[in-house]
């Protein structure tokens, strides 16, 4: 495996009083592409909230580049690299494509560095740059992934988070998002894609993780995966 | 013509008091789900330090209106500090602080009481002077409240279009976990606008006493008004609450000339009942307001 980007040990983390992780281990390579797939409501999510500092950490480690980050804020852990895309795309709905996608850059100062990050994604999400006053909230579901993914770019970290990035749409529109992520892993990006689509993931994965009630029940790569008939019948109900 | 002319004038005048009274209020419901009922008492606190910082410190007009917007601001803060911060992180928020903030009220209200006396006092602010159009004479007081909440109108406007500060208090009003995943913090946020809010108000109690007296109990009817324009603009927005506000100036002036001053009041609620049942969000609100 390639220097690891982010390394989780024996996290617990949930909500309120209901713990969802059961203590997780999880390293993700750096300029790697990793997916955790698994069943709907067995925290997939919450291991992206947890680990940008929306849900707080019980108990473990989190270390991004050997340096601890659990305990953070969610701002603090934006500032040192970490860029989440919600589920749902959560984009600001009364603001203009553009001014969504500023946003994505709100920790940075320099304009030079931002308007070079927006050529970039302009370059890869076209669509955006043709529409960058329409307001977010009359996009389509499609636009609203790409210009969440967009908007988590802006950002310029060093880790992407992308949360069911297929979820929802139209065969067509998933084949576009992940031609777009295929193209930011060509381009040795560390993405950790959070997927229960596991069909879409298995090719481009380096590596899969699936995660089952709060823990990690296998790992490996996807030709494995598919060699595993007994797991994705298990699991992934196919 | 003159009537309208006048109608018109006097409507603006109100419309516009109101409005900057809204303005802090709809910022923090629009942020905080919070609403602030220590803002009237913020209007009173800032009529107050004004005339205190002109008539006992011998402060120019201008700097005691800047003394009063950074009191009411520091007001603002400690109201963050010691009530709004310890209250998000129980549960049932939106309840908590509503009480939390009429109590917050009631302290402010008090102290003025005991510092200045239950008895009304001019607000030595006051321009005299009148411009005429036509047979209609407007005083010039009008004209500079007019011309001050318009300018700061714009003032807020421009920081929550174009700046990073703005767009960070937009963006957290939207949705809260969004602005953190950004980078925003929120607590920072949430402190800013009650300052601006702070701030706001205690130019709209100069604005108001300025035209009326100085009273302990003088934010409850401005207060009271800001309530309706918010509910009539849908709460938490920051523009419709100007907009509304201005159209229920208007409104008011032309029934105090039509009905008489007895009707203005009745006729600002029967409107916010029609608007309710019509509009149960409000005629610009969004159709479900969650703390973010």
């Amino acid at each position: 495996m390639a220097e690891p980007a982010l390394a989780l040990k024996a996290v617990r983390s949930g909500y309120a009083d209901r713990i969802v992780l059961q203590s997780v281990d999880l390293t993700v390579g750096k300029g790697e592409l990793t997916a955790i797939i698994g069943p709907n409501g067995h925290g997939k999510s919450t291991l992206l909230k947890t680990i940008s500092g929306l849900l707080r950490v019980r108990e473990g480690e989190i270390a991004l580049a050997g340096e601890r980050i659990d305990g953070l804020r969610p701002d603090e852990i934006v500032e040192r690299g970490v860029i989440h895309v919600p589920q749902g795309d959560l984009l600001f709905p009364a603001m203009s494509i553009n001014e969504n996608l500023m946003m994505g850059a709100y920790r940075t100062r320099e304009a030079a560095a931002i308007a070079e990050r927006l050529e970039k994604v302009f370059a890869l999400l076209p669509k955006l740059k043709d529409r960058r006053n329409q307001l977010a909230g009359t996009l389509s579901g499609g636009e609203r992934r790409m210009c969440g993914i967009g908007r988590g770019l802006m950002a310029g970290g060093d880790l992407l988070m992308l949360d069911e990035p297929s979820l929802g749409l139209a065969p067509i529109v998933i084949d576009q998002i992940y031609e777009v992520i295929l193209d930011l892993r060509r381009a040795g990006s560390t993405i950790l894609v959070v997927e229960e689509n596991a069909e879409r993931i298995m090719d481009a994965a380096d590596r899969i993780h699936l995660l089952d009630n709060g823990r990690f029940a296998w790992a490996g790569k996807g030709p494995e995966l598919m060699a595993s008939p007994q797991i994705i019948e298990a699991y992934l109900g196919a | 013509m003159d009537v309208l002319i006048q109608i018109i004038a006097s409507g603006l005048t109100l419309g516009a008091m109101y409005a900057v009274a809204t303005i802090g209020l709809s910022l923090v419901y629009g942020s905080l789900n919070m609403l602030n009922m220590a803002h009237g008492a913020l209007l009173t606190l800032g009529g107050y330090i004004c005339y205190a910082t002109i008539t006992h410190l011998g402060f120019h007009p201008a700097l005691a209106l800047i003394a009063a917007a950074l009191v009411c601001a520091a007001a603002g803060l400690v109201i963050y500090a010691f009530a709004t911060l310890p209250l998000l992180r129980a549960e049932n928020f939106e309840t908590n602080i509503f009480i939390a903030t009429i109590g917050i009220g009631s302290i402010i209200e008090n102290l003025m009481l005991k510092s200045f006396g239950p008895y009304p006092i001019p607000q030595p602010l006051g321009i005299s002077g009148q411009v005429v159009i036509g047979n209609v004479h407007i005083p010039v007081q009008n004209i500079l409240i007019l011309v001050t909440a318009l300018t700061l109108m714009a003032a807020v406007a421009f920081l929550l279009q174009k700046t990073r500060t703005g767009r960070a208090i937009r963006a957290t009003s939207m949705n809260r976990e969004a602005a953190q995943l950004m980078g925003v913090r929120v607590g920072q946020v949430y402190a800013q606008v009650l300052a601006l809010s702070g701030a706001l108000a205690a130019v709209s109690g100069i604005m108001i006493s300025s035209i009326a007296t100085l009273t302990p109990v003088m934010g409850g009817d401005p207060m009271l008004k800001a309530f309706i324009v918010c509910v009539v603009a849908g709460l938490g927005n920051v523009y419709g609450a100007v907009i509304a506000a201005i159209v229920l100036g208007l409104l008011e002036a032309a029934t105090q000339y039509v009905f008489g001053v007895r009707w203005s009041f009745a006729t600002l609620l029967l409107l916010v009942i029609l608007v309710l049942i019509w509009r149960p969000y409000g005629l610009f609100g969004r159709g479900q307001v969650v703390r973010l």
